[in-house]
C-alpha cells in the first residue's frame, strides 16, 4: 500500500465513516447493528483515552529524567517530581484505598490544591485595587457591572443594599446570558464547520500534517 | 510623593495580610449572618425537592482537591437530600481524581444521615468511579453502562450490584445532577443526557463559571445551578443541615466587602490624582 493511502486517505475515510455513523445515530433511530457498532466504537474511545493517560505520564517522566541528566536550569525540581511520582505510583498501585495513599491525598494533595486555587483571591484583590479603574466609559460600565454582580454574590450584599439582587440577577440572566449564548452558538457552528472540513479531508492537522497556505494576492 | 500616590502604591503584602485576616477570622469563629437565596439556587433546590421519592438519579461528581472546599459541601448536601427521599443514586466521575473526592463526599453525607435512613452501597447507591474519554465517555455511559465500565469504584462487578440489576442506560434515570466543579463539563451533560434522553438536569460549578451556564438555565435545559461556596451554603441553609459551607460563605462576606472597598478607594484616589494632574 502506498504511503499516502496509509497515512492520509485511510484515516480520513475512517474518520468520515465513523463520524457520520455517530451523527446519524444522534438524530435518527438506527438498526441494532449500527447501534452495536457505535457502542463498540465508544468503548474504543474510553480505552484509548485511558491509554493516553499512561502515555502522557511516561512522556512526562522521560522529560523530567532528561532535564536531570542534562542539568537544565532548575533541574532539581524534576527530582521532586520523580520522588512524588514514584511514591504515589507505588502506593496507588498497591491499593488506592490503603491508608498511606489516602494520607497523601488528604494531607498533601487536598490542602495544596485548595491553597493554590485560593491564592487567586489574593492576586485578584491586589490587581483590582491597582488596575480596576474607570479610565473611560467602557471601563466604567465594566466597573459598575462588576460591582453590582459581586455585591449580589456576597451573602450579606442584599442586606446592605437590597436592589443589588434584582439588578444583579437581571444582568446575569439577560445581558450576560445573551453574550454567553452567542459564544456557545458561535463555538458550535465553528465545531460543525471543523467537522465538515475534517470529514472531507480539507483539515489534516489532526493527522500531523501541516499544509502551507497559499497566499491569495 | 503625595499621600494619594502613597496610598495607591500600597505594598501588596499589606493587602494580602488584611485579606488573610478577613477570610480566616470568620472561618475560625463562624457567625451566620442573614443571607438572601439566589434564584438559581432556589430553582436547583426546588428541582431536587420535586424528584419523586424512590427515583433513580444519576450524579456526576466532578469536584477536585481545588474545588472540594467550595462545591464539596453542596454535593454532600445533595446526597443527604436525595437519600432522605429514599432515592437510588448512581455516581460517576469523568476525572480520576474527581472519583476519589466523590467517594469522600458520599461518605460525608452518609455520616450525617439521621438514624434509620438506608444508605447501603450497592442497594441505595453505587459509585461507578472514573469513566475515561471525557464527553465521549459520557455518551458511552448514557448509551450502555456495561460497555463503558465493568466494575464499580470498589472493584465489585456491576452485575453483582443489586441496584444496577435493571439499569444499563440513561433511560433508567429520572434526573441528573452534574456537580462539575471547575471541570467545565456541564455542557457534556446537556449535550449527552438532556438532549438525547430528555433527562431533567441540575448541578453545580464554581462561582466564576455560573455565567457560562446561564443560557442553559434560561432555555430550560438546566433546572437551576448551585454556584460555588455560596451555592453550597444556600443548599445547607435550605435543607436546614448546617455544614462547612455556611461558615465559609460568611468568610466571603468579609473578603468580598474588602474587595469592593479597595476598588472604590482606588477609583476615588485615582480621580483625585487625575484632578490634580499628577501621574
Amino acid at each position: 500500500m502506498s504511503s499516502r493511502l496509509v497515512k492520509i486517505s485511510l484515516p480520513i475515510w475512517l474518520t468520515s465513516i465513523f463520524g457520520v455513523l455517530m451523527i446519524i445515530e444522534f438524530f435518527f433511530p438506527m438498526p441494532a447493528e449500527i447501534t452495536a457498532t457505535n457502542t463498540t466504537l465508544r468503548s474504543f474511545v474510553l480505552i484509548v483515552s485511558a491509554a493516553a493517560l499512561i502515555l502522557g505520564t511516561v512522556i512526562l517522566t522521560i522529560a523530567h529524567v532528561r532535564r536531570i541528566s542534562t542539568r537544565k536550569p532548575e533541574w532539581y525540581y524534576s527530582i521532586i517530581y520523580l520522588i512524588a511520582f514514584a511514591t504515589t505510583a507505588v502506593l496507588g498501585l498497591s491499593s488506592v484505598r490503603e491508608t498511606n495513599f489516602l494520607w497523601i491525598y488528604n494531607n498533601m494533595t487536598s490542602p495544596i490544591g485548595a491553597a493554590l486555587y485560593s491564592l487567586t483571591a489574593f492576586y485578584i484583590t491586589s490587581a483590582a485595587y491597582r488596575v480596576f479603574r474607570a479610565r473611560n466609559w467602557n471601563a466604567a460600565v465594566l466597573l459598575i457591572t462588576g460591582f453590582i454582580v459581586l455585591m449580589m454574590l456576597i451573602p450579606v450584599g442584599a442586606a446592605i443594599f437590597p436592589p443589588v439582587v434584582p439588578i444583579g440577577e437581571w444582568i446575569r440572566s439577560f445581558p450576560s446570558s445573551a453574550g454567553f449564548r452567542g459564544m456557545i452558538i458561535g463555538t458550535s457552528l465553528g465545531t460543525v464547520g471543523l467537522g465538515v472540513r475534517i470529514y472531507t479531508g480539507r483539515q489534516k492537522e489532526h493527522l500531523g500534517i501541516r499544509e502551507e497556505r497559499k497566499e491569495v494576492s | 510623593m503625595s499621600i494619594v500616590k502613597k496610598i495607591l502604591d500600597l505594598d501588596q503584602r499589606v493587602i494580602y495580610l488584611i485579606l488573610f485576616v478577613l477570610l480566616a477570622y470568620p472561618i475560625l469563629n463562624p457567625v451566620i449572618l442573614p443571607m438572601a437565596i439566589q434564584d438559581y439556587s432556589k430553582q436547583a433546590f426546588n428541582f431536587a425537592d420535586s424528584i419523586p421519592d424512590g427515583s433513580v438519579v444519576l450524579i456526576e461528581g466532578g469536584n477536585s482537591a481545588a474545588t472540594h472546599p467550595q462545591c464539596g459541601p453542596g454535593l454532600t448536601a445533595n446526597i443527604y437530600h436525595l437519600l432522605t427521599k429514599n432515592c437510588k443514586l448512581v455516581f460517576f466521575s469523568i476525572g480520576a481524581e474527581q472519583a476519589f473526592w466523590t467517594n469522600r463526599e458520599i461518605q460525608d453525607a452518609i455520616n450525617k444521615l439521621p438514624a434509620g435512613v438506608p444508605a447501603e452501597n450497592g442497594v441505595n447507591w453505587v459509585h461507578l468511579g472514573y469513566i475515561s474519554g471525557g464527553e465521549s465517555g459520557v455518551a458511552a455511559l448514557a448509551a450502555n453502562i456495561r460497555s463503558a465500565i465493568s466494575k464499580d469504584y470498589y472493584g465489585t462487578l456491576i452485575d453483582d450490584l443489586p441496584l444496577m440489576k435493571d439499569i444499563n442506560d440513561a433511560k433508567a434515570f429520572s434526573a441528573v445532577f452534574w456537580w462539575g466543579g471547575s471541570e467545565g463539563s456541564i455542557p457534556y451533560g446537556v449535550r449527552q443526557l438532556v438532549g438525547p434522553y430528555n433527562l431533567p438536569m441540575s448541578g453545580s460549578c464554581t462561582t466564576n463559571e455560573v455565567p457560562n451556564y446561564s443560557p442553559y438555565i434560561s432555555s430550560g435545559q438546566m433546572k437551576g445551578i448551585f454556584g460555588g461556596v455560596r451555592g453550597s451554603a444556600e443548599y445547607e441553609y435550605l435543607l436546614r443541615v448546617p455544614g462547612p459551607a455556611l461558615g465559609q460563605a460568611m468568610a466571603t462576606n468579609f473578603g468580598g466587602l474588602f474587595w469592593l472597598v479597595l476598588v472604590v478607594v482606588g477609583n476615588v484616589l485615582y480621580f483625585i490624582q487625575r484632578g490634580r494632574g499628577e501621574k
